[in-house]
């Protein structure tokens, strides 16, 4: 049976936030399904290692998307692959923030957009103090 | 990995981020215990996204709930990351022990279904926090509105704070107040918690990405996992009498807050 019916604009977003989701999370296992095979590859196996060059770190949250996708962080390509599948991860829940106000403010809900843009700068103060 | 896949799995039908499960796992493997709770930090995301895009696809999320509690969770949180240096966690762990305990008090209630407040104070009806969504399992459309909206804000600017401070979702913390204080029904609950918990979670990596403890080899397996998990846990939930998911929500419950009492007891 269908879900009980709500106003157009409500169902849009909350589909485009299903599709973001789900879409997001996809993309990811590709990208970290894929690293790991040529990891595996590469290594013979696909055991924890504690060596350097596997530990991601960046000054904040976009300085460190920004040098992953410039190409000056992680070099060997099954931990880039695995490196952007967590990129596409983190972004998800940050993405649907923006998408949220995006469809709050074009649906006119002004109470709901003032809402969704609060939360969006205190989620990039927090995410840029770090 | 096919430990964090049942993971996901009840951390998606549970509400619960799941970290809780997979830090003592990885802890017992042999990981440090800081590198074990950032990749925690990273699946809690994964169950998040992985089961809300069912969950609000099905209209069981409620994301107009869910946006304006997180406006306090993730000020709660921000605030809590920033107060660690100055007051003790300890005191939180009792806190969030004692807090989760109030969950028993609904216990009576598992037998019988979930009554929608008839009430609804002047914020929520201006905020229209309220929804319907089609349970598969009882067949019906069961339709709620949300009451005690500040207070609800309030539980989940603690759960906020707990979250920035012990370096975990509060997943359970959130349920719980969108239980006993918004009088959610449960499943309602648990997926808006699922659908909030990937938000907090990521102002949370962020700490770690500075720290440099997110290790790759760790993350990838972690990850993948908790997605496959939480991605078959969205499918089934709508399934699941909310009895069945209350049980497990408890025995999780319990589990918590043994282990909160014990490290709040080692902390002293």
């Amino acid at each position: 049976m269908k879900p009980p019916q709500k106003p157009d604009g409500q169902s849009k977003m909350e589909n485009a936030i299903s599709y973001l989701l789900i879409g997001g999370v996809l993309l990811c296992l590709v990208l970290l399904v894929a690293g790991m095979v040529l990891f595996w590859h590469q290594q013979g196996g696909v055991s924890v290692s504690q060596d350097q060059s596997v530990f991601v770190r960046g000054h904040d949250f976009f300085s460190f998307i920004y040098d992953q996708v410039t190409g000056r962080g992680v070099q060997s390509l099954p931990l880039r692959l695995i490196t952007l599948g967590v990129i596409v991860l983190l972004l998800t829940p940050y993405v649907r923030v923006i998408l949220s106000a995006v469809f709050f403010t074009r649906e006119k809900n002004f109470k709901y957009m003032m809402i969704t843009i609060f939360v969006l700068i205190i989620l990039t103060i927090s995410l840029t103090l770090h | 990995m096919l430990i964090c896949t049942l993971v996901g799995l009840l951390g998606s039908l549970t509400g619960l981020g799941g970290a809780s499960i997979i830090t003592p796992l990885l802890v017992l493997a042999g990981v440090p215990v800081k590198e074990a709770i950032a990749s925690a930090m990273v699946a809690i995301i994964a169950t998040s996204s992985g089961s809300a895009s069912s969950y609000v696809k099905a209209r069981i999320a409620n994301v107009n709930i869910a946006m304006f509690l997180e406006m306090f969770t993730i000020t709660g949180a921000i605030i809590g990351a920033t107060i660690t240096t100055v007051i003790s966690p300890v005191l939180l762990y009792f806190f969030f022990a004692a807090f989760l305990s109030t969950s028993f008090l609904r216990i009576r209630h598992i037998r019988k279904e979930f009554v929608p407040s008839e009430k609804q104070d002047r914020v929520s009806r201006w905020l229209n926090l309220q929804g319907s969504y089609y349970d598969e399992a009882h067949q019906k459309t069961v339709t709620y509105k949300a009451n005690h909206a500040l207070w609800g804000g309030a539980g989940m600017f603690i759960a906020g704070i707990a979250a920035g401070m012990l370096g975990i979702g509060a997943g359970a913390f959130k349920v719980t107040v969108h239980e006993n204080i918004l009088h959610l029904p449960p499943k309602v609950s648990s997926t808006t918690s699922n659908f909030i918990i990937g938000m907090t979670a990521l102002a949370a990596v962020s700490v770690y990405l500075f720290s440099g403890l997110l290790n790759l080899t760790l993350m990838a397996p972690i990850a993948a996992g908790t997605t496959v998990g939480a991605i078959v846990g969205g499918r089934l939930l709508n399934r699941i009498h909310d009895r069945w998911l209350q049980v497990l929500f408890f025995a999780i419950v319990i589990y918590l807050i043994i282990t909160m009492l014990y490290k709040g007891i080692i902390s002293l």
